[in-house]
Order: structure tokens, then sequence, then C-alpha cells
């Protein structure tokens, strides 16, 4: 024990400072988000004390519409994301229809296309749908866009699966359906997992779309409305609000991660691969 | 329907089906096309048509609406006098530059160091530690930097006086010398990300009797990392640099936040140019033709991975 700790000491010193620096600014975030202006002015590096939990009020009522619309299309999109590519990547995985090579590299050669070069047509083409300014502008091609690298994914998952299994659900008289829905499934589950936060975090993430085809602001997700709310301090010596409305905008991620830590590294590392 | 249970997977499937002519077997399969169908909808529609809408309209000038005309290369004949375009393929080459090194200094050494943790929980811990960051959306991290930059009470600038460096106060972001520099520096020191996490999943993948030998032959930590750890972590090492690069070639949403290209152009990255083209100008085509650029160059950049990286991933064992 103590040749362990003699030996990793130096290690600890080194990590400890790194973890410091990289974890100061947020809990700087933090403290400030519960004092008060002349607090914030007079003691910059202090503690908060008392603590100001009136920011978070002001600051709830002015984002809460913002995190509504987050949950409501990062929610969406997510579900329509795990039934497409679930179902798509069953069909790859379990049938040798002609033409199967064809369709997988049509979806596969999406990868390589970049989001700018699609922006301004896609956006082009949603205003002519008439969808600007509605959850559809955001969710549909988030599905679309979505699906992509989680078929990939699934696709592999369901090929290594057992074909015995599959075998014997037929020979039970198993319908596709059921193949489906009681193997399939079941077995891919922990990958679902790992896709629905994945596909969470992109959605969440994601700046450009919702600024360009939301431009009336009442759908605007977190991160759009969190860059207005935060602009909107311009010039106002109010700092304990913004920084609030910074920590409400990250406590839903957060609990998602609380909740699913394995998985949510899992996707991070995925995630990484797909970009 | 009954009849039509489960296709067999390909390995087991029988040579019968080749009596079939090839629409007798579509027409057996019908079921799978139709199934692939909502799939294959969603992306012809929000994926296929405007990549293809996009390579079409950069040979026109275009404002999205009533002005559409044919006007071949002249789009690109413009971009090669564009100092704005050059300025912000500049800034990109050093943006991504920069990041591929430091991806290449911090999180490997952040992970090395968690690696050689004797105590194992600890190690765990730190890994734990530092994916936290990565939870906090990355608008309000960018909103922490811009504050952090902030010319009246931002972090440091509050640190430089309370340290006496009064002198190096100013506002980062508006310093047409520095504000690139600040974009750089943004996520400082760099371990909390992805790249932590491939390098310490490569180092947790060496094989364990190959780190003893070294030990037995009488290594020192220090052999040990360059000459063993070090090219049995290379693959990650290139998967990194790879992702590093089409991230950093994608990403203009941080400038757009942060600093929106100034002061005057001297932060620009191409995509902001072409976002701002699109939205601001009006100019859809010339946006469209600046895409079609970053489609070719990213094509070109996957050939040279494909060509010169990604072979080595599979002796390595990735």
């Amino acid at each position: 024990m103590t040749r362990t700790f003699r030996h990793d000491f130096p290690i600890h010193l080194v990590l400890a400072v790194v973890a410091v620096l990289t974890f100061y600014p947020f809990l700087f975030m933090v403290f400030t988000s519960f004092k008060t202006s002349p607090q914030f002015i007079h003691d910059f590096w202090g503690l908060p004390w008392p603590l100001t939990v009136a920011n978070y009020r002001d600051a709830w009522t002015r984002i809460a519409v913002y995190l509504v619309n987050s949950i409501i299309v990062s929610g969406v999109s997510m579900v329509g994301v795990l039934i497409l590519a679930s179902i798509s990547g069953f069909v790859f995985a379990r049938f040798n229809f002609p033409g199967r090579e064809l369709f997988f590299f049509a979806i596969l050669g999406l990868l390589m296309i970049p989001g700018v070069l699609t922006l301004v047509p896609a956006f082009l083409l949603v205003k002519s749908f008439g969808l600007l300014n509605t959850y559809g502008a955001l969710i549909l091609p988030y599905i679309a866009g979505g699906q992509i690298f989680a078929i990939f994914i699934l696709r592999s998952f369901i090929a290594s699966l057992p074909e015995e299994m599959f075998e014997a659900a037929r020979l039970d008289g198993a319908s596709t359906w059921q193949a489906f829905r009681h193997i399939a499934i079941p077995l891919s589950k922990p990958i679902l997992v790992t896709i629905a936060i994945m596909n969470i975090l992109g959605t969440w993430n994601d700046y450009i779309w919702p600024l360009v085809t939301t431009p009336d602001g009442k759908l605007w997700t977190i991160s759009v409305g969190i860059v207005t709310f935060s602009n909107s301090f311009r010039g106002l010596e109010s700092w304990g609000p913004m920084f609030a409305g910074y920590v409400i905008a990250s406590i839903p991620l957060i609990v998602i991660f609380l909740f699913s830590m394995r998985y949510f590294i899992a996707g991070l590392t995925s995630g990484a691969i797909k970009a | 329907m009954s009849e039509l249970t489960l296709g067999r997977h390909t390995a087991t499937t029988p040579a019968k089906p080749r009596s079939r002519t090839l629409w007798q077997q579509i027409v057996r399969y019908r079921e799978s096309y139709l199934l692939l169908l909502p799939t294959f909808l969603l992306i012809l529609i929000f994926n296929y048509y405007p990549a293809g809408s996009a390579l079409y309209h950069s040979l026109f000038e275009w404002n999205g609406a009533n002005l559409k005309q044919f006007t071949g290369l002249n789009n690109f004949v413009q971009m090669a006098s564009d100092k704005t375009l050059w300025q912000s393929f500049g800034n990109l080459v050093q943006l991504t530059l920069f990041a591929v090194v430091i991806n290449l200094i911090f999180p490997l050494g952040a992970a090395a160091l968690i690696f050689h943790l004797r105590n194992l929980p600890m190690a765990y811990f730190y890994r734990v530690l530092f994916v936290v960051p990565m939870v906090v959306p990355g608008v309000v991290v960018l909103m922490i930097w811009r504050f952090i930059y902030s010319p009246n009470l931002g972090l440091l600038n509050e640190l430089l006086r309370a340290t006496g460096q009064e002198a190096l106060v100013r506002p980062w972001l508006g310093d047409f010398t520095l504000a690139l520099y600040a974009i750089m520096f943004i996520g400082f020191p760099w371990v909390a990300g992805f790249a932590t996490l491939i390098y310490l999943a490569g180092f947790q993948a060496i094989p364990l009797e190959l780190l003893d030998s070294a030990a037995i032959d009488g290594a020192s930590t220090r052999q040990r990392f360059f000459s063993v750890e070090l090219p049995l972590v290379m693959s990650q090492i290139k998967l990194v640099t790879i992702l590093t690069v089409i991230g950093s070639f994608q990403n203009f949403a941080t400038i757009l936040v942060m600093t929106n290209g100034g002061p005057g152009t001297v932060t620009m990255v191409p995509g902001l140019f072409l976002y701002r083209n699109a939205m601001h100008y009006n100019k859809m085509g010339y946006a469209c033709a600046i895409g079609t650029l970053m489609f070719v160059i990213t094509l070109a950049l996957t050939y040279l991975n494909t060509r010169y990286l990604k072979s080595s991933v599979e002796y390595t064992g990735g």
C-alpha cells in the first residue's frame, strides 16, 4: 500500500493540478450563480455567502421554455432514430435481399458528406416545406441524419448474433416481427442505450441548425437559447442569474450521466468515432 | 406473409435461390424493401437531395428564391480571388494544426499518467472525473470561456490583476493579433475529452506480458513509455488525429458564438464564411460553391487517411 502510494504520488500531483485547472471554471460558474452583483464585484474570488437562490428563479423563468424544447426535440428524435435504425439495422443484418450491399453503401456514403455542404439547401428545403419555426424542422432532419451511424452500428451488432437463435425461432414458426421484437431487440439493449445517449448528446449540443430553422425564437433549443440569454446580459451588471442559467442548462445531461455512466462513456467514444 | 418468415443470413444461404429470377427474389424479399422505405425516404429528402442540390447550385448565381442564373465556374473563379476566403482557410489550417498538436500531447499525457497509476480505483476515479466536463453542454462551455476572456470582469483579466500583471490585461477576443490564439486556447488544459478516453482504452489493451518483459529487461519508466507503450497506441494516436482534423474542419459554431469571425475577419473560418454568405448576404450559390470546395477537401482527406493512416490500424490490432 505505501509502496503503491509512493509510486503514485508524483502522478497524483500532476493529475490533481490538471483536474483543478479543468474544473475551476465550472466551480466558478456554480459559485457565481449564487452571488448577488455586489458580492460578485467586491468579492470576485470568494465563496458565495449568503446563497442567492433568487438567481435560479430568475434564470428558470427565462430558459425553462428552451429546456422544454430541447427535451421534446432530443427525446422525439432519439425515439425516431432508435425505431428506424433498429428496423433497418435488423433488415440489413438478417436478410439477404438483392441489392443489400448497394443499399447499405448508399447509407455509409453519407458519412463522407460534411454538414456544411448540405446546410444551405437543407435549410431552403425545410423552408419550402413550410416547416420553419416548427418542431418538424428540427426533428425530421435529426432523425434522418442520426439514423445513419446508428444503422451502421446496429447492423454489425445484430449480424454478430448467433444464427441458431433465429433458426430456432423460425422453426417454431416465429414471424419476422416476433424475431425482431423478441430476439434482436432484447439482445441489442446495451447498444441501443449507447446509441440513444449519443444521439441525445448530438442534438442537445447542436447550435447551427436550430439557429437557422427556428428564427422566431419560440422553438429554440437550449443551445441557441442560452447564447441569446447570455447576450441579453451584455452591459447589465447582473452575473448571478446568467451563471444560474448555465447551471440549469447543464442539469439534464448531468442527470442522464449519473444514471447511465457506463453507457455514457461508451457513447462518447463511439460518438467520437462517428465524427 | 406466413410462409415468408425470416430471411437467411448470408453465411447460411443455400445455392437454391440462384435458380429464381432476380424479379422473383425481389418479390420474395418485398418485406425487406418495405421495412427500409422510411429510412431511405428520410435520407433521400434530407441528405441526398441537399447534397446534390449544393453541388448543382455551386454553378449558379442563386439567392434561394427568384434569382437563379447559371454562371458556370464563375463562383469558383471568384473564390480564388476572395481574400476573406483565403484568410479563413489560413485560420482553419492554424486552428487544425494547433488542435492536432494539442491532442497529441495533453490527452495522451493524461491517459499515460492514469495508466501508470498502481492504485486502480484511483485510476478509475480519474477516468470518470475527466468525463464529467464532457457532459456540460458545449455551448455552456463556450459561454464560460467567453466570460474567462471578458474584457471587464473576466476571469483571466481578474487573475492578471490579482497577480500584479495589469499590463497584460486586454479584451482577449477583441484583440486583432490575439483573438485567434484565444480561440485555440479554449478548453485548456484539454484533457477532458474523448481523446483521453480513446488513448486510455489503447493503453489498457496492451498485453500485460509485454509490459512485464520490459520490466524484467530492466527498462526504465521512460524507456517503457517510448519503446513499448507509445508504439502500441499508435493506432489510437492516428484515430484521434483523424477525428481532430475532421472535427476542426467541420466546426464553425465555436467561432460564431465566440467572435462571429471578428474583430474584422481575423478569426473567420470557411464554414462561418459560407454561413454568412448564405444567411446574411443571400449569396446561396456562392455558399454552395464554398461547401463544394470543403466537400472535395473532405474527400481528399478521407482518401489520404485510408491510403496512409488506416492500414496500420489493423496490424496493431486497434
